[in-house]
């Protein structure tokens, strides 16, 4: 019994931790298609190219990975607005079937472009300040720091965010646009502006979410398409255009992700014959994707949704 | 005898069209006898199989403008249905196939009645998380070889034709293209159909085609299972044509999103954009793939043209190559 009373609380920690950064990649779209209703599918790119640029800066020039985070915010504004002025404005002038196939064709760009420059193997980043040292809670509940950081920066991260969609007039000019951009340009809202700098918004907070994540979870090329799908139902499951939403929505997920290897712990505390052997962890990102659909089909509002 | 007529009727298309169509059927019925590569002629079944896949499609993205992007699943339900039924029970394909394609056809009734109270982009990220999840469903099920896959057993003697086992490619051909022409007089016949004006007048405005009196719900959900069947026959055939199976294989993100790709590049919503889509995307793909993958360094090129393609149309013809050319017809009848 005490042995499964550890298995579900590291379960919750290990998910709580996994959560905060969850959110942190879901708030660059939580902009682009919760806010502007823009769909991205290149979103899991942007993310996959915030950890190289943070894995990039921090091996050739060997300084902390802390440093490399502005350096991937930078280059996330960057990417967010070439992106939008190569192509989502030419996108946003046809149907709403150019915007899938558009971003979908520039996350098959950027991959292979990754593919091509970084090559397949999946790379990894062991330096700096932060690697090495963990909280220790109870037998078996470790906290590494490398998380936590990310955990506590991505809060911050969001606290940022909302200051300034709620409490500076960018911010109001960006939610008017979203609200009704016919109307938000009659009132002289610059709507073109604002587009691009919500992709600018966008782009940064994942590259810095990527960079985060950079010290504890492998890169390589093809990371991106999970990220897209769990961003998704964050931003589902949070309310499309709702800040706070998307982080109880990440820590959700992220215990989400849990229930499965949490199960198969407590099955094999329990020696339940009968349900050894099932495996469900093969089934964990199944219940991210099951619980889009639900939560897209019976309550599309999400948890703190205003619009849908 | 009214739905044959409908069938063949393509009075609707200039004739030039109707001449050009022609020649392009006489040349795929002659294809096998021309001299060719063993992989022109794999290109070519392919080619074929995604036209079809594309048909299929263009029923309810098309026409009806619900942008699908989770016909895997049902790609691997036909297929899984086949291997299986022929590896445990010795079932003929012919017999597997309509078996294949009910079973399909009853998931996405069960799939498509929730689904469809979403609209957009919702819609179609929903679609591609259902598939997602049956593929993750599939990958774990050992009574279908999970993750594995399967691999069907040869027969002794070939050719089988119920098995649909042969040593040479030009009997698959023969019946891939057989699909082929069903199924495009069945589109032709679907364009002209009650259900064909429902869809496209649910994509022109779908509040003023429920203030009509159309049960917009429900017209989905058969649109949606009409382009079910088709994908799911011809996954049965990829079953028998590929021996082996595997969930990466048939059920990936990739293949939903390059079957509405496909349809969208030649013109979504018209009798041949799919075709054209097909005819232009299975050869770049598996001639650019080959060309570049035997050369060091430039693996992932292919895919970077090909991307490069998708944005490029996405971005300035978003109703495809047939877009194009109704845009130069009308340009020069002015």
């Amino acid at each position: 019994m005490e042995d499964l009373f550890i298995q579900i609380t590291k379960a919750v920690v290990a998910g709580l931790m996994m959560g905060l950064v969850f959110g942190l990649v879901a708030l660059g779209l939580t902009i682009i298609f919760g806010v502007m209703d823009i769909v991205n599918f290149a979103h899991g790119e942007f993310l996959m190219i915030g950890m190289y640029a943070g894995l990039l800066t921090a091996t050739t020039f060997h300084v902390d990975p802390l440093v490399g985070l502005p350096v991937a915010a930078g280059v996330g504004i960057f990417l967010g607005l070439a992106c939008y002025h190569g192509l989502v404005r030419f996108l946003l002038k046809g149907p709403m079937v150019a915007q899938l196939f558009g971003t979908f064709g520039l996350m098959l760009f950027l991959r292979n472009v990754a593919l091509m420059i970084m090559g397949a193997e999946p790379r990894s980043l062991h330096q700096g300040i932060l690697v090495g040292k963990s909280f220790i809670l109870g037998p078996g509940i470790v906290i590494e720091l490398t998380k936590l950081a990310a955990g506590v920066l991505s809060l911050a991260a969001f606290a940022g965010t909302w200051w300034l969609l709620n409490r500076t007039k960018i911010g109001k000019a960006l939610t008017a646009t979203a609200l009704d951009g016919q109307a938000a340009r009659y009132m002289g809202i610059p709507t073109e502006k604002m587009n691009a700098f919500a992709w600018a918004l966008g782009g940064a907070t994942v590259s810095v979410a990527g960079a985060l994540m950079v010290n504890f979870w492998p890169v390589d090329p093809n990371v991106g398409l999970l990220f897209t799908m769990i961003a998704f139902a964050t931003v589902a499951l949070g309310g499309f255009g709702s800040v706070p939403g998307a982080a109880l929505a990440g820590l959700i997920v992220g215990m989400m992700i849990n229930i499965a290897p949490m199960w198969d712990a407590c099955v094999n505390c329990l020696g339940i014959e009968s349900l050894k052997g099932g495996g469900m962890h093969q089934f964990k990102y199944s219940f991210v994707y099951l619980a889009y659909f639900l939560i897209m089909v019976f309550r599309p509002r999400g948890l703190f949704g205003w619009k849908y | 005898m009214e739905v044959l007529k409908t069938a063949f009727d393509f009075s609707d298309f200039p004739r030039i069209d109707i001449w050009v169509a022609s020649a392009v059927a006489v040349a795929l019925l002659v294809f096998p006898t021309l001299p060719h590569s063993s992989f022109a002629m794999a290109t070519m079944i392919q080619f074929l199989m995604f036209s079809v896949y594309g048909m299929g499609w263009n029923t309810i993205g098309g026409y009806g403008g619900q942008v699908d992007l989770g016909k895997a699943q049902y790609v691997g339900i036909g297929a899984y249905t086949t291997a299986v039924m022929m590896i445990r029970w010795d079932v003929p394909f012919w017999f597997s196939l309509p078996i294949g394609m009910g079973l399909a056809v009853g998931w996405s009734f069960i799939i498509g009645y929730p689904l469809f109270r979403l609209r957009g982009h919702y819609f179609a990220i929903a679609t591609i998380a259902t598939s997602l999840v049956l593929k993750d469903v599939f990958e774990s099920w050992s009574f279908i070889g999970g993750a594995r896959g399967l691999k069907i057993p040869l027969k002794g003697e070939m050719p089988n034709f119920l098995y649909v086992q042969f040593r040479e490619d030009y009997y698959y051909y023969y019946i891939m293209l057989g699909f082929f022409f069903i199924g495009l007089f069945y589109i032709n016949w679907f364009r002209h159909s009650r259900m064909g004006f429902q869809l496209r007048s649910i994509k022109d405005n779908e509040e003023v085609a429920r203030s009509l009196g159309i049960d917009s719900h429900w017209a989905k959900i058969k649109a949606y299972a009409v382009a079910t069947a088709f994908v799911a026959a011809v996954g049965s055939f990829h079953a028998c044509y590929n021996f082996n199976i595997e969930p990466e294989d048939v059920m990936s993100l990739d293949l939903s999103v390059l079957i509405a790709l496909m349809a969208m590049l030649g013109g979504a919503g018209s009798l041949f954009g799919p075709i054209i889509g097909a005819a232009i995307l299975v050869p770049m793909k598996n001639y650019l793939g080959a060309w570049f993958g035997a050369r060091a360094g430039l693996a992932g090129l292919d895919l970077i043209i090909y991307a490069t393609i998708i944005m490029l149309i996405a971005a300035f013809e978003p109703r495809g190559i047939w877009g194009l050319i109704t845009r130069l017809r009308e340009r020069r009848s002015n």
